[in-house]
């Protein structure tokens, strides 16, 4: 199952043709210049870092193809550090941040943790998007005993010592989404994705969790590929990273939902949904009929997409921008001031909107700090051994997060549909669920266990 | 606005409504419902729930009543707003499409369709946000769908009759029977009679008499309805033998009939993803095939089109502006520029017009670009092909750092007008109306650029400094103008290809990217020099990738498929499909 691919959500390809400077030119000058503006930014404050201080990594990648997810989450992490340090910081010590650079280049994720590590001494690193980025990083934090925070949603079948996961398993996604639509009255599900981990695995999944559910093999649609021994090994339909023509698979889909109570489970990333949603309107596919439920859609993607053809079609996460509740409601006015107020280099102002990803990204640095407080101490395997002992939570603009054993994160599950303005209306929430991340053989074992 | 139980007009208008709706029921065909009681009935149905609200929509959906059909659409969209006055109750509204400068609007009362005023008789203006939409969730807005639907079957629309009949056949409602059958006694245009009697045999198809039901399966057999395939298969597994033994022979029929289905419409997808091919390689064709430039540049001349048409969007709408602050300073002071322009705050159809207006306004800006870039660079590389690639390569990653500067490295966002969406069918084979456009424009622009090289003094002046500069130059032929000038129409014609494909995909600085190697591939395919040979192998790409991906399933293996054959191809024929002869190739 693994592969390498190398996003979970992007907007571009990473095809040397399209990047034409060599990536390790790009790393080079990167290297020099974040190294050089870290030293204009901190050259005061590290002359001064002693116990009054705590130095805490951010390791997102402020330039290349995924920068324009990932600076949206230090933005965020620069914000919560703010917020502590106004408040006194923690165990009377003051966060700064390390801000490094890792360029959207995986390789350079594994060379940044290292740095941050070992030169740094960061008592711990917030960051990471892309799930092949955070394969690079495990190794290293689990040699030099780090901590990582990781807030974006993820096929799971993972569990490190040393990384903490505040993002989405699937059980916290994908599978809340198709319990609503089973509840909606649906029968048939056609699954589609671009071709790389995160869909795959999210879709086998689903595949066999729709089995588990009584949907008959023919009422899941998008194909099935099977190995030798007739094992399925892949679920729905594939496309490539920035993939346009959309006219096959959307007439398919049409004969698909023609019988009714249709939908499409839609993990395919970045771009490749605008001619999705463009040709579905144009075939006349309305969520009446046959809604889309995307996983890969939150507020800060709708920025840049045609909402008006979305209107209706439905997300889930476990944060929505509307959400309404005094936590979010103060949470989105105090951002709102930072932003005003805020003078980081680069930090872009105009036109912001809050997603899942930003909002856990958030929740993590609450989660340490609460289990650093209850540790006394900011050392890895106390905090760790606090952070699994349970009982850790913090109310974040999404609701309760509690960290459990096992490194995932109990939260609620907001299931949205779009509205024109590009946010969510939310129509359904499931309070407090468990993360669980290896779902493939439970699921295979359940499943056995029916026949 | 929950009534009081016990409020005289109140229950009197409960009555009214309900005897209206008997009164509908009985006379299934045109019951026109009183407007006064459409509009008391509408506004209990959005301010009531559960059952009841289903009740009411029942009602509302034997009405017959255009302006219930308006208002439930409203609803669906969300723009039937809530007012709360200072005394109290809620009054639905639902704002007006004028808007004043502050962008207010007046809100018009659902339950009269006055003006909304306060107290003392003030007009009450409000902008988008400033009220409360009425929430609907899926369930509503399917319940006020299917209502909708019921009316839309008498629509005069046939195809809005047709998709509500096939809504209702899939509805497994037995109690729609008598309205479908109704209609089907009045129904003159022949493919909503189909459906009709589709929707009908599905519908007794749920039935208990079995001969009845063997009939409706025989029914949809003939009909060759698709939409009852698993209905069928259903039926097939677990009906009685006869039943089962009837269904098989429908599903059979109805099997054939897809393949048919598929067949053209997979034809028809091939020759629209042709159009677009020819579209975003014509250009090319004339600067590349023509001019022997290698003209890396031609996507970001796509690009320049396709932000042409977001910002004469924008223009329609609420105006553009854009601010750059370089990120490097002269003696001190930093370096800013930037402009705004007003918006019309066009509305409705005059808004959606504004992509006629973009797309000429593409090719002028493109072209434009084109000049610029031809003066400036290519006019001193003629005579260097290679040169040129990396000299246009360059401008390619300047022009896109410009895009990033002026639009932002985010895509923007670029609405499609309501009549390029949609579809129309012909015997069950869907034509995407923005499909039919793209053709129509690709044969457009054909035409006339073969009408321009051939039948104007341009195009015979263009011809001769492409064959051969220096004698066409001996013969008094102003070379370099020439040059100018086919450089600027080739990359209009890549400006025009923008106009459309903002249409159908990502309006983003690396737009262009996504699509030069396509046209690379195309004008190469074709024959380089021959626009002839551009069309046929824009066709003939287009056709085999979409009848390979049906084939094989797969997005992902067609397109490979295709790159093969195109590589043996050219091993075969390194000159293309029509491989001109011309001195300038040489």
């Amino acid at each position: 199952m693994m592969s390498f691919w190398p996003f979970k959500r992007s907007f571009n390809s990473e095809h040397p043709f399209f990047n034409p400077i060599h990536p390790m030119i790009k790393t080079t000058l990167f290297s020099l210049l974040a190294a050089g503006g870290l030293a204009l930014a901190l050259g005061s404050t590290t002359a001064s870092a002693d116990d009054s201080t705590v130095k805490v990594g951010v390791l997102h990648s402020l330039s290349g193809t995924m920068a324009i997810s990932e600076t949206s989450l230090r933005d965020t992490l620069l914000f919560a550090f703010d917020e502590i340090n106004a408040q006194g910081g923690i165990l009377g010590r003051k966060i700064e941040p390390v801000i490094v650079d890792p360029a959207s280049d995986w390789p350079t994720f594994a060379e940044k943790s290292k740095q941050l590590l070992e030169q740094d001494k960061v008592a711990v690193i917030f960051g990471c998007w892309t799930s092949v980025s955070r394969k690079y990083v495990l190794p290293v934090v689990e040699k030099d005993n780090g901590l990582l925070f990781y807030p974006v949603q993820y096929e799971g079948e993972e569990l490190s010592k040393n990384i903490f996961y505040t993002a989405e398993a699937v059980n916290q996604q994908a599978t809340p989404a198709v319990d609503y639509l089973l509840q909606q009255g649906k029968k048939k599900f056609y699954l589609l994705g671009t071709d790389y981990v995160y869909p795959q695995t999210t879709n086998l999944i689903l595949y066999k969790y729709l089995l588990l559910h009584g949907v008959p093999v023919e009422n899941i649609g998008g194909g099935l590929r099977k190995d030798a021994d007739g094992k399925v090994i892949s679920a729905g339909k594939y496309v490539p990273f920035g993939y346009t023509d959309f006219q096959q698979i959307v007439a398919d889909i049409k004969q698909f939902a023609a019988s009714g109570d249709a939908c499409v489970i839609n993990t395919i990333n970045g771009d490749s949904n605008v001619p999705l949603f463009k040709e579905i309107v144009a075939a006349g596919l309305t969520p009446a009929d046959c809604p889309v439920v995307s996983f890969s859609l939150a507020e800060d993607e709708l920025r840049s997409m045609p909402t008006k053809d979305l209107v209706g079609e439905l997300g889930c996460w476990t944060y929505f921008q509307s959400i309404n509740s005094p936590e979010n409601k103060a949470f989105l006015t105090a951002w709102k001031k930072w932003l005003e107020t805020e003078n980081y280099p680069g930090v872009v102002k105009e036109k912001r909107a809050v997603d899942s990803p930003m909002v856990l990204s958030y929740d993590g640095v609450y989660l340490w700090k609460a289990a650093v407080e209850k540790a006394g101490s900011f050392d890895v395997d106390e905090v760790r051994a606090v952070l699994e002992g349970g009982g850790i939570s913090f109310v974040g603009p999404g609701g309760k997060v509690t960290m459990q054993a096992n490194h995932h994160v109990t939260k609620t599950v907001y299931i949205g549909e779009t509205k024109a303005n590009g946010q969510f209306k939310i129509l359904k929430e499931f309070p407090a669920v468990y993360g669980e991340p290896f779902q493939l053989k439970a699921l295979d074992e359940k499943l056995a266990a029916g026949k | 606005m929950r009534l009081p139980p016990f409020s005289l007009p109140a229950l009197a208008r409960a009555v009214g409504a309900l005897l209206c709706a008997i009164w509908a029921g009985t006379h299934a065909e045109a019951a026109p419902m009183g407007d006064g009681a459409v509009r008391q009935t509408l506004v209990h149905a959005v301010l009531a729930s559960g059952p009841e609200q289903q009740r009411l929509l029942e009602q509302l959906s034997a009405s017959g009543s255009r302006l219930a059909r308006e208002t439930m659409t409203a609803w669906t969209r969300d723009e039937i707003l809530i007012y709360v006055g200072p005394s109290g109750p809620k009054v639905p509204v639902i704002l007006e499409e004028q808007q004043d400068a502050q962008g207010k609007a007046r809100a018009r009362r659902l339950d009269d369709g006055s003006v909304l005023r306060d107290p003392q008789g003030i007009e009450l203006r409000f902008a988008v946000g400033d009220l409360d939409s009425v929430d609907t969730d899926m369930r509503q807005r399917a319940a006020i769908q299917q209502a909708l639907d019921a009316l839309a079957l008498s629509d005069p629309d046939p195809d809005a009759r047709r998709s509500a009949v096939v809504k209702l056949g899939n509805s497994q409602r037995t109690h729609y029977l008598p309205l479908l059958r109704a209609r089907l006694g009045v129904e003159s245009d022949g493919a909503v009679r189909k459906a009709l009697q589709a929707a009908t045999a599905l519908l007794e198809l749920g039935g208990s008499d079995l001969t009845s039901r063997i009939a409706a399966v025989r029914r949809l057999g003939d009909l060759a309805a698709v939409g009852a395939v698993d209905r069928l298969k259903q039926v097939q597994a677990a009906g009685p033998p006869p039943l089962a033994a009837a269904a098989t022979a429908a599903l059979a029929r109805i099997e054939r009939h897809i393949t048919i289905i598929n067949f053209f419409g997979t034809l028809f997808r091939g020759l629209s993803q042709g159009s677009i091919l020819l579209v975003v390689a014509l250009g090319l064709a004339i600067t590349f095939g023509l001019m022997g430039i290698i003209n890396m540049a031609h996507g970001e001349m796509i690009a320049v089109g396709a932000y042409t048409s977001y910002v004469v969007q924008n223009i329609f709408g609420s105006g553009f502006g854009f601010h750059i602050t370089l990120p490097f300073s002269f003696a001190g002071h930093p370096i800013a520029f930037g402009f705004s322009l007003p918006g019309l705050n066009a509305t409705g159809g005059w808004y959606e017009s504004y992509f006629l207006f973009a797309i000429p306004l593409s090719f002028f800006m493109a072209a434009l670009a084109g000049i610029v870039v031809e003066r400036t660079v290519i006019r001193f590389l003629y005579r260097r092909p290679l040169e040129s690639l990396l000299a246009t390569w360059g401008v390619s990653l300047i022009m896109q750092q410009a895009f990033r500067m002026i639009f932002g490295a985010n895509n923007v966002q670029v609405n499609s007008p309501a009549w390029l969406l949609g579809h129309f069918t012909v015997h069950d084979v869907e034509f995407g109306y923005n499909r039919v456009f793209v053709i129509g424009f690709a044969v457009l622009i054909v035409i006339g650029t073969w009408l321009l090289l051939t039948r104007t003094p341009l195009g015979l002046f263009i011809r001769a400094v492409m064959q051969n500069r220096d004698m066409a130059s001996c013969m008094g032929v102003r070379t370099e103008r020439i040059n100018l000038l086919t450089f600027a129409f080739g990359s209009g014609l890549g400006g025009l290809a923008g106009a459309f494909l903002s249409q159908i995909g990502n309006v983003g600085p690396s737009l262009g990217q996504n699509y030069i190697v396509d046209s690379f591939m195309t004008v190469v395919v074709g024959g380089v020099g021959s626009i002839g040979g551009t069309v046929s192998s824009a066709a003939a790409i287009g056709t085999s990738d979409q009848v390979l991906q049906q084939t094989t399933g797969s997005p992902v293996m067609g397109k490979i498929i295709v790159l093969c054959v195109i590589i043996l191809f050219l091993q075969w024929k390194p000159g293309g499909l029509f491989s001109t002869k011309s001195r300038s190739l040489d």
